[in-house]
C-alpha cells in the first residue's frame, strides 16, 4: 500500500494534467446555492426512501434539490433507498419506527408499499409521494404526488419524433421488467406516426449496451431514431451508432452533463427531462409548508415536473448546471 | 553407520491432544523400517513430522546425524525425504507425464521463456516407468485411469528417479486387492534394493513381515514395541499388531456365539 | 453440467499393457484432438454460427462479425484468466465489480489529483492486482471456500465503488476526464479501433486474443501452468510434492485481477464517465464462458482457449438474437435456451469423445 501511495504521490508531482479534472471544476466558481436556513421553525426530520438502485445519477439529483430545501426550511434530511419493493418497504417501516416527521416515498410497486403507506397515516406522518406512483398516490392517503407521468412523457417523445420528420424509432430499456420503461416506450409508440422497436440491453455492462445498440442497427438500416432511456446510455448509444455507420439520431430520457454536452455539439437530438431536482426540493418544501401551514398542493391531483423537451438552444444554459449536480 | 533418518522420543501436541509421544524410529539405506498401527494411532502424525508438513514439539529427530526440523515438504524433498501418500499421491486428470515431474519439472529457456521441457519429460516417464516394468503406451492418459497399483508405482518410480535417499510409503497397498499389493512390494523391495531407506506405513501385519526388516508397532499415539525381523515371528507381530490380549476376548466372546473364526490382521481399507 | 464433462478419472481403464509394443508413445492426431477440453465448445460455437448464418441475413456481415467480435472480448478478456482460476480450483465472484472499481480508481485519481490520465491508469493497476492478492491471500489463509470469500469482497467492493465515488464526485458516476492530458494516448491504447480491410476492429479484440495466447502458453508450456492443473486437480497431492500451492493461488486471482485492469480501462476510455453501480453481474458471464469453453466447475481441467471459445458463443448468441431481429419480450429467454444448448452439445461431444479416446 506503501508503494501505491509512494507511487500517487511522486507521479502526481511529476504527472500533472493542464487541461480538465478537479483543478478546472474548483475554478469554475459556480457553486450550488448556500445553505443557511431562512426560517426558524423547528428541526424536523423528513426522510425520503426511493427504489433507486445503487449508483443511479438520477436519485443524486433528486436528492441535491431535497437537501437544498431542507438547509432553507431547518430540515434534518435522511435518504435510504432498495431497488426490491419488500425491502423498500421495510426501510420505510423503520423511518416510522423512528418516529421522522415527514415522509416521501416512491411507488413503483405500489402494492407492497400500500401497507407501509398506510402505517405511517395511522402514526401521524404526512407522506408525500415523488417520481412514481401518480396514480395509486391520493388513494393510499398521500398529501400529494410530484412527478412525471411516464406515459405522457413517452407521448412527448413521440410528438417530437413527428416533429422532426422521423420514420422507425428504436426505444432502448436498459432494464427490463421496470413498468415506468414500458409506460415511456408505450407513450412514444402511442403518438409516434413511425414504426417503433424495441430493444432490450444490460444496463449495468455498458459493452454490452454498447454492442447490442450496434447489433440492431446493423440488422435494421432503416431506423432512423434511436431513444435511451436513460442519460447514461444516450454517449454510449452515439458510439454505437458511429460504429455500425447508421445515420440515426439519438435521443434520450433524462439529463446528465455528458448529455447537454451531446445536445449542444449536435452529436444528440433532443432529451425529455422531469427534472429530479425539483421532485425532492418540491417534496421537501411541501412537507414543511405542511408541517407550518397545513398547506397542500395539487388538489388531488399529481403535480407534474416534466416533460420537458430540451434541444440544443437550451444545452448551453443547463450545461453548467447539470455540472455541479442540480439538472 | 548412521542413520539415513533417526528419531529418538519424538513427541507431538495438538493442543492439549497427544498425537505422539516418545516414539523411535531409525531408517538406514537398503533397508525397511515398518510402522504398524490401528487407526488413530499416530502412523499419520509420524509421516507428517517427517515429511515436513508438521514439527515435533519434544525428542530429536536427525536427517544423517544432523539435527533437522523440517519447515515444508519441499525442504523435506531438498533434503532426500520423498512421501507417497496413500490416495493423494497425484493429481488424476493430469496426464502421466505432468504428474510424475510434479513440482520438479525440468525446463528450457530463460527469464520469462523458461518453457517446459516436454519431449524429456514424456520421454523419461516412458522410460523410468518401463525400468520399473511398467509399460504405458500412452503417457499423455490422465493419471486417473491408471489403477490403484499402477499410480503407487508411478509414485514411487518419480521418487526414485528424483533422488530420494528416504522413501516414505502411507499405507501403499491399503486400497488394494491382493495381487496388485503384491506388485506394489515388488516395487517397495525394488527401491530398497537401490539403495534406499524406506519408512512403510501399514497396518497389515502381513504386508509388513514380507518386506521389512525393523517393525515400530504404535498404540495411541506412543510405542507399543519395536523389533528388528530377527528378534520377532510373524504370528507375534500379528498378535501385537492385533492388540494382542485384547483380541483374545474378542475370539473368545466371537467363538461363544458360534461364528466362524476371526480370521485376524488383513483389512480391505 | 460438470459431472457430464469429467474425463473419467475411474481406475477401471485399460492400462499398463503387459506386452510392449513399438514403442508408440504419442496418440494418433484424431485422438489427440478428441482428449481436447475445448473441442465441444468449438462444435457449440460452429452450429451457433452456422444457426444465425441461417436465420439472421445481417449476421454474416464483416461489420456485423466485428460488433459479435467486440461483445466476445469484453467477455472474454476476463473470461480467460477467469478460466485459469477454475482450472486452478477456484471461483471470484468479485470479478465482475472489480473492473468497474479499476476503472473508478483510474479515473478519480487522475480527475482529483488533476494529474495525466496515465498516473490514474497507474495507481489503478497497482490497486487491482492488490485486490486480486488480497482475495488470494485472504483464501489460502482462512482456507475457507473461494465462493463465500469472493462474495464477501464482491460486496464490498460495490459498496466502495458507491461509497468512494459519491464520497469523492459528489454524485454516483465519475466525471469524465476525457479533456485530461494523456486521455488520447491511453484510450489509443485501451479503447481505439483499427480498420482492417474496410471493417473496423476493436483494440479490445486484440487483447482478447494476446490473453488468450499468452494463458495457452503459461498453461501448457510452463511450469506454473503445471502447477495451477495441479492445486485444482488435487491440492494435497501437489502440496505433497513441493507444488507451492499457496504462491499459485495468490497468482491466479492477481491474474484475474490483471484481466479486470485492461477491462476497467476499457470501460473508462470509451466511455470517459463511469457509473459506480455497474458491472453487477458480470463475474457470472465470466464463469459460464469458462464452463461453457469446457473448465470443469470443480477444477484441474479445463483450457483458456475453451474459455474464449465460450465467450465467443455467448457474443454470437446475445447479439446473433438481436440480429434474428426476434420479439425482446423473449431475449433473456432465448439466451439461455442457446447457452443451454451450446453447453449440452459441448458436454454431449464430450461424452463420446472420451468414449472413443
Amino acid at each position: 500500500m506503501s508503494a501505491v501511495l509512494a507511487a500517487v504521490l511522486g507521479a502526481s508531482l511529476a504527472g500533472c494534467s493542464s487541461t480538465g479534472g478537479k483543478r478546472a471544476e474548483d475554478e469554475r466558481a459556480a457553486k450550488a446555492a448556500g445553505g443557511r436556513a431562512a426560517v426558524d421553525t423547528p428541526r424536523w426530520t423528513f426522510a425520503m426512501v426511493t427504489h433507486s438502485g445503487a449508483g443511479d445519477s438520477f436519485w443524486d439529483i433528486v436528492q441535491n434539490g431535497a437537501k437544498q430545501a431542507a438547509a432553507k426550511d431547518n430540515i434534518k434530511f435522511v435518504y435510504a433507498n432498495d431497488e426490491e419493493a419488500a425491502r423498500q418497504s421495510q426501510l420505510v417501516q423503520s423511518y416510522i419506527d423512528a418516529k421522522v416527521d415527514g415522509l416521501i416515498v416512491t411507488l413503483a410497486k405500489p402494492d407492497a408499499m400500500k401497507d407501509v403507506v398506510a402505517k405511517a397515516e395511522k402514526a401521524g406522518i404526512p407522506v408525500i409521494t415523488v417520481n412514481s406512483g401518480s396514480a395509486e398516490s391520493k388513494a393510499f392517503g398521500a398529501l400529494s404526488h410530484i412527478g412525471q407521468d411516464e406515459t405522457v412523457a413517452g407521448e412527448a417523445v413521440g410528438e417530437e419524433l413527428n416533429r422532426r420528420g422521423r420514420k422507425k424509432a428504436l426505444c432502448v430499456l436498459h432494464e427490463q421488467g421496470n413498468v415506468g420503461h414500458e409506460q415511456r416506450c408505450d407513450g412514444a409508440k402511442k403518438s409516434f406516426k413511425g414504426e417503433l422497436q424495441k430493444l432490450y440491453v444490460e444496463g449495468t455492462n455498458m459493452p454490452d449496451v454498447q454492442s447490442s445498440i450496434e447489433s440492431k442497427l446493423q440488422a435494421d438500416g432503416a431506423i432512423d431514431s434511436v431513444v435511451t432511456l436513460g442519460a447514461p446510455f444516450a454517449p454510449t448509444a452515439v458510439k454505437a451508432k458511429e460504429q455500425a455507420g447508421s445515420k440515426a439520431e439519438i435521443d434520450t430520457f433524462d439529463l446528465n452533463a455528458q448529455v447537454a454536452a451531446g445536445l449542444q455539439d449536435g452529436s444528440l437530438g433532443f432529451a425529455v427531462d422531469q427534472q429530479p431536482y425539483l421532485q425532492g426540493y418540491q417534496a421537501v418544501d411541501l412537507l414543511w409548508l405542511y408541517k407550518y401551514n397545513s398547506d397542500v398542493l395539487g388538489g388531488g391531483k399529481p403535480v407534474l415536473t416534466g416533460p420537458q423537451v430540451i434541444t440544443k438552444k437550451d444545452a448551453a444554459a443547463l450545461q453548467e448546471y447539470t455540472k455541479r449536480g442540480t439538472r | 553407520m548412521t542413520a539415513l533418518v533417526e528419531l529418538t522420543d519424538v513427541s507431538k501436541y495438538y493442543g492439549s491432544i497427544r498425537a505422539l509421544e516418545g516414539v523411535s524410529l531409525e531408517v538406514h539405506a537398503g533397508e525397511i523400517s515398518c510402522v504398524l498401527g490401528d487407526n488413530g494411532a499416530g502412523k499419520s502424525t509420524l509421516i507428517k513430522i517427517i515429511s515436513g508438513l508438521h514439527q515435533h514439539d519434544a525428542g530429536s529427530f536427525t536427517i544423517e546425524g544432523e539435527e533437522a526440523r523440517l519447515g515444508s515438504p519441499r525442504e523435506a524433498l531438498d533434503r532426500g525425504i520423498a512421501t507417497v501418500y496413500q490416495d493423494l499421491a497425484v493429481v488424476p486428470l493430469m496426464p502421466v507425464w505432468r504428474n510424475f515431474f510434479l513440482g520438479s519439472e525440468p525446463t528450457k529457456g530463460r527469464g520469462p521463456f523458461a518453457r517446459l521441457d516436454v519431449r524429456t519429460m514424456r520421454e523419461t516417464t516412458r522410460s523410468e516407468l518401463l525400468r520399473m516394468g511398467i509399460d504405458l503406451r500412452d503417457v499423455d492418459q490422465p493419471i486417473g485411469t491408471l489403477s490403484g497399483g499402477e499410480r503407487q508405482c508411478v509414485a514411487i518410480a518419480r521418487a526414485v528417479y528424483f533422488g530420494a535417499k528416504v522413501l516414505v510409503l502411507d499405507e501403499p497397498t491399503a486400497a488394494l486387492g491382493v495381487k496388485q499389493s503384491g506388485v506394489v512390494l515388488k516395487y517397495v523391495a525394488a527401491a530398497r534394493d537401490a539403495g534406499l531407506g524406506v519408512v512403510l506405513i501399514t497396518h497389515n501385519p502381513h504386508h509388513a513381515y514380507l518386506v521389512g526388516d525393523r517393525f515400530v508397532l504404535l498404540k495411541r499415539g506412543t510405542m507399543a514395541g519395536s523389533h528388528a525381523k530377527s528378534e520377532i515371528a510373524l504370528d507375534e507381530l500379528t498378535r501385537q499388531m492385533a492388540g494382542g490380549s485384547e483380541l483374545e476376548q474378542l475370539s473368545h466372546e466371537l467363538s461363544r456365539a458360534a461364528t466362524p473364526e476371526f480370521p485376524g490382521g488383513h483389512r480391505s481399507d | 453440467m460438470s459431472s457430464t464433462a469429467v474425463p473419467s478419472p475411474a481406475p477401471s481403464g485399460p492400462p499398463a499393457g503387459g506386452a510392449a509394443d513399438d514403442g508408440l508413445v504419442r496418440r494418433s492426431p484424431v485422438r489427440r484432438l478428441m482428449g481436447r477440453p475445448e473441442l465441444g465448445s468449438v462444435v457449440g460455437a460452429i452450429a451457433v454460427f452456422v444457426f444465425f448464418s441461417v436465420v439472421a441475413e445481417p449476421f454474416l456481415r464483416a461489420s456485423s462479425l466485428s460488433t459479435v467480435l467486440y461483445a466476445s472480448s469484453t467477455i472474454g478478456i476476463m473470461a480467460v484468466p477467469v478460466a485459469l482460476l477454475m482450472i486452478g480450483g477456484e471461483f471470484d465472484l468479485s470479478a465482475g465489480v472489480m473492473v468497474v472499481s479499476s476503472a473508478l480508481v483510474s479515473s478519480m485519481v487522475s480527475y482529483q489529483l488533476t494529474a495525466n490520465t496515465w498516473v490514474g491508469v497507474g495507481v489503478s493497476l497497482l490497486v487491482t492486482l492488490a485486490i486480486g492478492f488480497f482475495n488470494g491471500f485472504l483464501l489460502t489463509r482462512t482456507k475457507l471456500p473461494s465462493f463465500l470469500i469472493t462474495l464477501g469482497t464482491f460486496f464490498m467492493l460495490t459498496g466502495l465503488n458507491l461509497g468512494f465515488t459519491k464520497l469523492i464526485s459528489g454524485t454516483v458516476s465519475t466525471k469524465s476526464i476525457a479533456d485530461m492530458e494523456g486521455f488520447d494516448s491511453a484510450r489509443a491504447l485501451f479503447a481505439s479501433r483499427l480498420t482492417l480491410g474496410g471493417v473496423d476492429i476493436q483494440i479490445t479484440i486484440l487483447w482478447w486474443i494476446v490473453l488468450v495466447a499468452v494463458a495457452t502458453w503459461i498453461l501448457l508450456r510452463t511450469r506454473v501452468g503445471n502447477w495451477i492443473f495441479a492445486v485444482g486437480g488435487g491440492a494435497d497431492a501437489s502440496r505433497a510434492v513441493g507444488v507451492p500451492v499457496v504462491k499459485t493461488k495468490i497468482g491466479l486471482y492477481m491474474g484475474v485481477a490483471f484481466a479486470a485492469w485492461v477491462s476497467g480501462q476499457h470501460l473508462l476510455f470509451s466511455y470517459d464517465a463511469i457509473q459506480s453501480g455497474d458491472g453487477v453481474g458480470n463475474e457470472f458471464l465470466y464463469i459460464i464462458a469458462a464452463a461453457v469453453g469446457g473448465c470443469l466447475m470443480t477444477g484441474g481441467y479445463g483450457s483458456a482457449i475453451g474459455a474464449a471459445v465460450g465467450a465467443f458463443i455467448f457474443g454470437m448468441t446475445s447479439k446473433g438474437i438481436v440480429y434474428a431481429q426476434w420479439n425482446p419480450d423473449w431475449y433473456k429467454f432465448f439466451l439461455g435456451a442457446m447457452l443451454l444448448l451450446a453447453t449440452l452439445l459441448n458436454a454431449w461431444i464430450r461424452k463420446r469423445a472420451e468414449a472413443k479416446a
